[in-house]
């Protein structure tokens, strides 16, 4: 089944290119139906996998990176941290099974984010356990890059809810 | 010399041709067009058979004096036509069914690109790569 998967989503993005001319109304779009996707699977993934609460960003960026890129796509990406205020990391993917069966992208869609979707899933799914979070493509091997690689940013810290007690 | 062709239906126009060396490449046209005829008279004399491998290489079509031409039509009755120098008599039979089999793959692995819609020319630098490489090994 996992043919039918990568199909589908070849031939969402395919309609997506049909439907709307630009290429970032397409990312944008790609972007949203990731975030709806990541606000719900974000509750499927806790309950499966029983993780413990994580405590740093780059616990976190590990977690999604072994457990639940593992779990959903079936491939674990690679782990850097590329800031030193330690909350800028990069998820390194040497094979994505998205792209399976597309060679390169159209010449007249250039600049299109194929999946997108991801950034908009991590995004979604950080937000629900109230870790806010920029997610982009940094690299990407349909654009000629050799690797791809997604970017997340950590945009302020985690709510602190202990009260300091006097 | 060695030429192979891609024609899906119904209007039996070529998706994608090939040949080694470059030169009468309009010779080459009109042979294909010509066995399409042989290919469409190969299949209605099938009939109903039971479909399965062996029956969707057509084999040799007509041999004449320079050359061999040998077809192949898949269930979903795309037609691979193969042209063979007459004088390369060390292709066997099983070298061209390998070889018709290697272009089935890449094909079905065109087919399932999201961007390509069904009826195109095919332009994908694999599907060239592969071709070239059936080619140089032939040659």
């Amino acid at each position: 089944s996992r043919e039918l998967f990568v199909l589908t989503y070849g031939a969402l993005v395919a309609q997506l290119c049909k439907d709307y001319e630009k290429d970032e109304d397409v990312n944008t779009c790609l972007d949203r139906m990731g975030y709806g996707i990541g606000v719900r699977l974000i509750d499927d993934f806790l309950a499966r996998s029983a993780v413990k609460k994580c405590r740093s960003y780059s616990e976190t960026a590990d977690m999604i990176a072994q457990v639940a890129f593992k779990m959903y796509l079936g491939v674990t990406p690679r782990v850097s941290c590329s800031s030193a205020a330690g909350n800028e990391f990069s998820l390194i993917l040497d094979k994505n099974p998205l792209v399976d069966f597309v060679e390169e992208l159209p010449a007249e869609r250039a600049s299109l984010c194929y999946c997108n979707l991801l950034c908009g899933v991590i995004r979604g799914a950080l937000e629900m356990v109230h870790l806010a979070a920029e997610v982009t493509f940094l690299q990407d091997r349909l654009k000629g890059d050799a690797v791809t690689e997604i970017g997340i940013t950590f945009l302020r810290k985690a709510e602190d809810r202990k009260h300091k007690r006097s | 010399v060695l030429v192979s062709v891609i024609c899906s239906p119904p209007q039996n126009y070529p998706l994608y041709i090939r040949s080694v060396p470059t030169e009468n490449e309009l010779k080459f046209h009109y042979t294909v067009h010509t066995s399409l005829d042989v290919v469409d008279e190969k299949i209605s004399a099938m009939g109903k058979a039971l479909v399965d491998q062996r029956e969707l290489y057509l084999g040799l079509l007509y041999p004449t004096e320079d050359y061999k031409v040998y077809g192949y039509v898949t269930n979903s009755k795309v037609k691979f036509v193969m042209v063979v120098d007459s004088s390369n008599t060390a292709l066997r039979d099983n070298e061209i069914r390998s070889m018709f089999r290697k272009l089935h793959n890449s094909y079905t692995d065109i087919m399932c690109n999201p961007f390509y819609n069904p009826g195109d020319c095919i332009r994908s630098r694999a599907f060239d790569n592969m071709v070239n490489s059936m080619m140089m090994q032939v040659c």
